[in-house]
This record gives structure tokens, C-alpha cells and sequence, in this order.
């Protein structure tokens, strides 16, 4: 039984169509299923070796559930299913108007110390950019449907610019509730 | 009347073999053990009724130990050699120690091991060997009310320990000679007792403060699933803290400082704010007056307007632990169905308004929170030693900090970010950047922060025997592995040749395994020397408390009850026995000696007993006593 779920794709790990729409609440479920089923905690009292193929096992579920939670990492996977590799370095085109918004927006991080409530803007920026990503994820999905694999693995390539920027709003709002708190 | 069992077909009508289980909350301050019995979860009491066990270990001369409250009425006369809090001092370095040591009062020896050890009268003690101590007490009271027959135990620790605490604690729990069933969360133990209690299905925030660690987590309790979102807190901060924050202000308010004070003055002063702080509970302003040494004292007042600002600052500390958490969950604070108050320090009042405030909810205290942990590991434990079939219960739990290696410039490279749920295994490949080059070493380090040096050190890798290649060819793929306590495991191999990689790991903090092997040994040669430590100890006490009250009777009337022939029979016995007291290593000569002293001074203590009684009933009739019982 294990051994099946290792030569499945994530999405047939939770029996769901390859696609960007993706019913958390059903992965969730199939998540907790699988967990019940196969958990290290569930041979407590197995021999060594079937304790080991436990957590590998699990490991595997986690790595899958991780894996089409959050938008990003499912859109790399699913070029990844297509061969197409999101971190070849090998073009370095990319869209100057897109690139310059970046840069302003890093800007806005940076300064973002000198605003009168901080914290505020920064939950503005947070929200801005995940409207931007949501965009992003449709445009995706009508590419990847088309076969256009280039433009979609270029929009997954913007969307990774706007997830680190997330993460920075995020990290700089960490930092300034420790410097107030 | 028992209940007639009707098997279902095709099983057996054999009732399903019980196996004994324990859950162990290894406090800070106190700890717990607890069990299910005929589907009852409860924690277990010692022979005199307390279901506490205060988490101190006394360090006597003749190598042996008490451990609890005998252990905590030590603690100001002879600090030294008393260990409290041991729980602060798990799986950390030396480098560690000295950042909390003003508040400690012991002495560390410097030695070739990655693990500090406390200089105490029975010799060099680790925080391993400290707790193993107290493990050993509670799997004695388990073994005592269960029967010999446990199959193991699980052991809760804060979410927020690192690998190297967890390991230490299983190390303990080892030397302990505990079958450790699994390391569970201290605040997925507690959503354990409250959710299985209550049956509610949806997201619940658990705040978790205990003497010396704060956690919160965000759990998402799904039919029987309890799944981890989300952990966070600080290792370091506790009630105790709440204890310096009074015992700094008052020695403020006494014009001294902290310095001036010797260790024995620094527990007592400690031991008197944390006594105004529990008092604060139930009273507006409470009275302190207390010795400082030197014959200084003072005398004052703390009311809760003061206390609150003292602790204030620290509970602040808390909540924002608290933001990141719902963050990293990626939920709000309105889809928090319930907050849950785990630990002794939620029994402040201003914890519970504040957190209450945060949460906007008002948080749940109906389980005791000194036992909820302790009751939730019970319950997990019962369900591992295989006595519910069938049972639906499962905890997913998350890695509470994130594991990296370093890299080029001392900079941290994160493998496996925090709050990813465990088991979790990753993958890493890494080349050769010399020609031939066969071996390569590795520095596993957790934490947040982007540089090497701010982040914990947990084991330094060396990989050996690959096949030497040019520069660039070799593909080695180092495999990390967390399992479902939390703790990491690494593997390697070279992918183009297929050969294993020989990895040897050198833990930076932790015991290595040769270590915990020896300490095991020597604990299983000494463990008879302990325990007849322990009964000759016992003996020279009771031999103190004969020739004590001997000593006292003839005193008293020894004189005017008895004549010169039976007292020197009296005095000769008495002398053999202090003799055999001070000088006999056997317990039983200890006993005869004492036994002889009773004999010699029998007809003395019934004529004793016979006085006492004419002088209660003198001046009173006869008729008076009919009537009592």
C-alpha cells in the first residue's frame, strides 16, 4: 500500500485532478486520512524497520501536502510534471516594467520605519500583494491549459518575486513588533 | 456487577491485554505523572497523597539524592548542591549557562564534553543526570500503583525546544531506563485533554506558561486528527521570570543590589516574591518583610497595580509570540474557537485578562493547568501502548524551529523551514570543489536567523569515503530526516558512484552516544550501591530519632523513674547504638543496635506511659472516662 502512494504524482497522492484550483478542504481531508493510515504513531508497537518505513512514508504525505498548500510551490510542481524547470538560470529576460515596480516596492519596505503607523501600511502592502498573486494565479492556469508552458513558467517567475516580497513585508512587520513590544 | 461480554464474530472473547503506559509532564517547577486506568485518565499521587512533584534534586555527601519537596526544603540552606529549574539548563552549552548565570547558584566544571556539569558534593552532575533523577522517581510511583509491567512512557517538552533539548530529554529519560513511547508537545498534550473532553471540532489557540518556558500553538482539531498549524515562544521565559521581576524591585526598593547578595539571601529573596506572587491571586496588596543577609532587611507592600506593571512587559513578550503564530498558521484571531490555558503561571489573573483581551475571548481554565499536560501525554501514551484499537485519536505535529546548514560566509541556508509538519525528510545535493577530494563536513544549525553565529549550533557532519573524482563531479545528496518527536537524522551518499557516505555526527551540545552509554553503565553498577545508600541513610535516620527521644525522656525523668543499674543498662545501649550509627556501613547492625536499645528501655517507656496516663486522669473520676471512645 505504501509503496504505491511512492510512484504517484502529489496530486494523485490525494486523488485531485492536476490543476491550479486545488479544494484544500478535500486535500485536507485525504491529508488526515492518509495520516491515520500510515503515521509512525500507528505502529507503536511494529518492528524497526516497518516504524522506519512509516516515517518515510509520512514524510512523503507531508512533503506532498506542503507541496499543493500554498499556490507557489504548486505551480513549480506542476511545471516540474511537465519537465520544465523553474530554476534554470540560464534566461534572465524579464519584463522591465515588472522589474522596475519591484524594485520601487523593495523601496517601500526599506522606508517603511519613517510612516506614522508602519504596521498599517505594511498590512496594505501584505494585502496588495495578494491580490497581484491571485492575478497571477489565473493567468497561470490559462496558460498552462493552452500549452503555453514559456509564458506560464514566466508568471511563475513573477509570482516568486511577489512571494519574497511578501515574505519581506512580513519579516519587516515581525521586526518592528519586536522593536515595540 | 461486572458487565457480560458479548464478542462480536470471529473475535475473541479474550479481553484485550491491558498495557500500562504513563504520561510524564517533566516541569520546570513541578512534575507529574499520569495514567489511564479501567478509562480513567488521572495523575498519580505518592504514598503521602501529592500529586506533585516539585522538579528538585538534593545532592548529598554519601552520593545519593532526594528528590521533591525534601529536596526543595533544601534549596536555601544549601544551594549549591540543590538543582532547581534543571529543565533551563537541557540541552544547552556552557556559552548558554553564563548568559542566565547571575541567576544561577551553582558552579559549572569545564570539561572536554559538549555538556556543562554542575559541581555539586556528590560529584559532577548534567542537567541530563538531574532529570533522569526526577524520571526515575515518577517511573518508581507508576511502577508502584501499576504493577511492574509499563511498556513505556511519553514525555512531553515545550513546542518550542530545539533538537538539542529534545535529545537531551530523551537521553535523560533513557538513563532514567524509560521506554520512551514518544516526545509529545506540551501545548498538543493539553488540546489532547481539553479536545477530547469537550469533542468541538475547529481551530483552537493553546497558550502554554510554565515556570520556565512560554508556548503557543494553533491546532486544528478535525474528528480525532489534532494537526499542529502552527508553534512558536521562548525557551527562556516563564513565571520565574515574574519572580526576578519582584525580587529585582525589591531589592531596588531596599536600595542594595543583586551582587551584594550571597546565593543562600538570593534563593530566599526568590522564594519570598514568588510567594507575594501567588498571593497577589487572591489578595489586592500583600505585606513583605524579609531578611537580605547582613542583617538587613525590609519591609513593604506590593499591590497589583505595581505587580502588574512588573509584569506587564513579559506578558507583552508572550502576545507577540502569539501574532506570529496566527501568521504562520494563516489564520485570524476571529477563526480561534477556543483559547486554552496551559501551566501554574496562567493562574494569574493579569495573564488570563490580557491574553483574554488578545484573543477577545474569555480563555478556558476549567482543567487544572499543572495537570493537563501530564493527563493529555497519559492519554497519547495509552493510545500508543496499543489500548484503543480502533481509536481514531492521531497528533500531527510541526518542527517548532527551522533546520539549515551553513554556508559560504558563516550564513545560515534553511533546508526545512519551521511549522513544516513532521515526519519530514529533504534532500540537499552538494559537490566537490577540490580534485579528488573524498570527504566534506557539514554544520547543521536551527533557528531563525540569517547568520550561523545567531542561530543554535546542533552537530558538525563529517561525511567520508567517497570515491575521489575531479572538482564538481561528485553529487552527494545529504538527506535530512526529522521524525515524529522532532529530532534529526542525517544520511549521505554519492550519487554517481552510489556510495554511502560514513557520516559522523558531533553533537554541540548533546551527549554523544559513547557518553550516554558509560553514564548508563556506571548508573546500573551504582544503582544497589544507590539503593543501599539509600536504606543505610534511612537507618542512621531513624537511629538519630531513637537516641533523640531517649535522650529526651531521661532528661525528663529519668532520674526519679528509674535506678542506677537499669539506667547505665539504658546509657550502654544507647552508646552501642551511636556507635553502630557513626561507624557501621550495615544497615542491620544499625537495626540491632536500635532494636537492643528498645528492649533495654522497654519497662521504662510502659512505666512512662503509665505515668502520663495518672497524671491526665488525676483530679478526675472514673465515671468521666465511661463514656469516652
Amino acid at each position: 500500500m505504501a509503496n504505491q502512494l511512492f510512484s504517484k504524482n502529489y496530486f494523485e497522492i490525494f486523488d485531485i485532478p492536476v490543476s491550479i484550483e486545488v479544494d484544500l478542504n478535500k486535500v485536507s481531508e485525504s491529508y488526515h486520512d492518509l495520516q491515520k493510515e500510515f503515521h509512525p504513531d500507528r505502529f507503536s508497537n511494529s518492528d524497526e524497520s516497518e516504524r522506519r518505513a512509516a516515517v518515510q512514508t509520512t514524510s512523503l504525505i507531508n512533503q506532498a501536502f506542503q507541496t499543493l498548500k500554498e499556490p507557489i510551490s504548486r505551480v513549480q510542481y506542476m511545471l516540474k510534471l511537465k519537465g520544465v524547470d523553474i530554476d534554470s538560470e540560464s534566461d534572465t529576460t524579464m519584463d522591465t516594467e515588472f522589474l522596475m515596480q519591484q524594485m520601487e516596492f523593495r523601496e517601500a519596505i526599506a522606508e517603511v520605519r519613517s510612516k506614522d503607523d508602519p504596521l498599517e501600511v505594511l498590512d496594505q502592502m501584505a494585502s496588495d500583494l495578494k491580490k497581484q498573486i491571485n492575478q497571477l494565479m489565473n493567468d497561470f492556469s490559462k496558460s498552462y491549459e493552452a500549452s503555453e508552458l514559456d509564458v506560464a513558467r514566466e508568471i511563475v517567475r513573477k509570482m516568486q518575486f511577489l512571494i519574497k516580497a511578501q515574505k519581506e513585508v512580513n519579516e519587516t512587520s515581525e521586526q518592528l513588533e519586536d522593536e515595540l513590544f | 456487577m461486572a458487565l457480560l461480554q458479548i464478542a462480536e464474530p470471529g473475535q475473541s472473547t479474550k479481553p484485550h491485554e491491558h498495557r500500562f503506559a504513563v504520561g510524564i509532564d517533566l516541569g520546570t517547577t513541578n512534575s507529574l505523572v499520569a495514567t489511564v486506568r479501567s478509562g480513567v485518565t488521572e495523575t498519580l499521587p505518592d504514598s503521602r497523597g501529592e500529586h506533585l512533584l516539585p522538579s528538585i534534586v538534593h545532592y548529598l555527601e554519601d552520593q545519593t539524592n532526594v528528590v521533591g519537596f525534601e529536596a526543595r526544603s533544601k534549596a536555601v540552606s544549601d544551594p549549591h548542591n540543590t538543582i532547581v529549574s534543571v529543565k533551563r539548563l537541557m540541552g544547552r552549552g556552557i556559552e548558554d549557562l553564563k548568559s542566565l548565570g547571575e541567576q544561577l547558584p551553582y558552579e559549572f566544571t569545564a570539561t572536554d564534553s559538549a555538556v556543562p556539569r554542575i559541581k555539586t558534593v556528590a560529584g559532577d552532575k548534567s542537567a541530563i543526570e538531574v532529570s533522569a533523577e526526577i524520571l526515575k522517581v515518577l517511573k518508581a510511583r507508576g511502577e508502584a500503583t501499576l504493577g511492574d509491567d509499563l511498556v513505556g512512557a511519553v514525555i512531553t517538552v515545550p513546542a518550542y525546544f530545539d533538537d538539542a533539548q529534545r535529545q537531551a530529554t530523551k537521553d535523560a529519560a533513557k538513563l532514567a531506563g524509560l521506554n520512551v513511547l514518544r516526545l509529545l508537545n506540551e501545548p498538543t498534550a493539553a488540546a489532547v485533554a481539553y479536545g477530547l473532553d469537550s469533542g468541538q471540532e475547529g481551530i483552537v489557540a493553546v497558550y502554554d506558561l510554565g515556570g520556565g518556558t512560554f508556548d503557543i500553538s494553533i491546532l486544528r482539531l478535525k474528528q480525532g486528527v489534532f494537526e499542529v498549524l502552527s508553534t512558536g515562544g521562548d525557551s527562556a521565559l516563564g513565571g520565574d521570570d515574574f519572580d526576578h521581576a519582584i525580587a529585582e524591585w525589591i531589592v531596588a526598593e531596599a536600595g542594595i543590589s543583586q551582587n551584594e547578595l550571597n546565593a543562600s539571601a538570593s534563593r530566599h529573596l526568590l522564594q519570598e516574591a514568588c510567594k507575594a506572587k501567588e498571593a497577589l491571586s487572591n489578595n489586592k496588596q500583600v505585606e513583605i518583610n524579609i531578611e537580605l543577609g547582613n542583617n538587613k532587611t525590609w519591609n513593604g507592600s506590593i499591590d497589583r497595580n505595581k505587580f502588574n506593571d512588573l509584569i506587564d512587559p513579559l506578558i507583552k513578550k508572550t502576545l507577540m509570540s502569539c501574532r506570529r503564530a496566527l501568521r504562520d498558521a494563516g489564520v485570524e484571531r476571529d477563526d480561534i474557537l477556543d483559547v486554552v490555558m496551559v501551566g501554574g503561571s496562567t493562574r494569574s489573573y493579569r495573564v488570563r485578562d490580557l491574553v483574554g483581551e488578545f484573543f477577545q475571548q474569555t480563555p478556558l481554565v476549567s482543567i487544572d493547568p499543572d495537570k493537563v499536560v501530564a493527563l493529555g501525554a497519559a492519554t497519547q501514551a495509552n493510545a500508543l501502548a496499543g489500548n484503543d484499537p480502533g481509536g481514531d485519536m492521531l497528533l500531527l505535529d510541526v518542527l517548532p524551529l527551522s533546520l539549515g546548514i551553513e554556508t559560504m560566509g558563516g550564513l545560515a541556508e534553511k533546508i526545512i523551514q519551521r511549522n513544516t509538519p513532521i515526519p519530514v525528510s529533504r534532500a540537499q545535493d552538494f559537490t566537490t570543489y577540490k580534485d579528488g577530494q573524498t570527504a566534506m563536513a557539514l554544520h547543521v544549525v536551527q533557528g531563525e536567523r540569517e547568520l550561523v553565529s545567531d542561530c543554535r549550533s546542533l552537530a558538525k557532519f563529517e561525511l567520508r569515503g567517497f570515491p575521489p573524482q575531479v572538482a564538481g563531479a561528485a553529487r552527494i545528496r545529504v538527506t535530512f530526516q526529522v521524525d515524529a518527536d522532532g529530532l534529526l537524522s542525517v544520511s549521505a551518499k554519492e550519487e554517481t558512484s552510489g556510495v554511502e557516505a560514513h557520516v559522523e555526527i558531533k553533537p554541540s551540545y548533546g551527549l554523544s552516544d559513547t557518553e550516554i552509554e558509560t553514564m548508563l553503565r556506571d548508573s546500573m553498577t551504582h544503582a544497589s550501591d544507590d539503593k543501599d545508600a539509600r536504606s543505610l541513610r534511612e537507618q542512621q535516620v531513624e537511629a538519630d530519632r531513637v537516641i533523640e527521644a531517649i535522650d529526651a525522656a531521661i532528661a525528663d525523668d529519668g532520674d526519679s523513674m528509674l535506678d542506677a543499674d537499669e539506667k547505665a543498662i539504658i546509657m550502654q545501649a544507647r552508646e552501642k547504638l551511636l556507635e553502630a550509627r557513626n561507624q557501621s556501613e550495615d544497615t542491620q547492625v544499625i537495626k540491632e543496635a536500635m532494636e537492643n536499645l528498645e528492649r533495654a528501655s522497654a519497662n521504662y517507656v510502659a512505666r512512662r506511659m503509665n505515668a502520663s496516663v495518672q497524671k491526665t486522669m488525676a483530679g478526675h473520676k472514673v465515671e468521666e472516662f465511661k463514656e469516652t471512645e
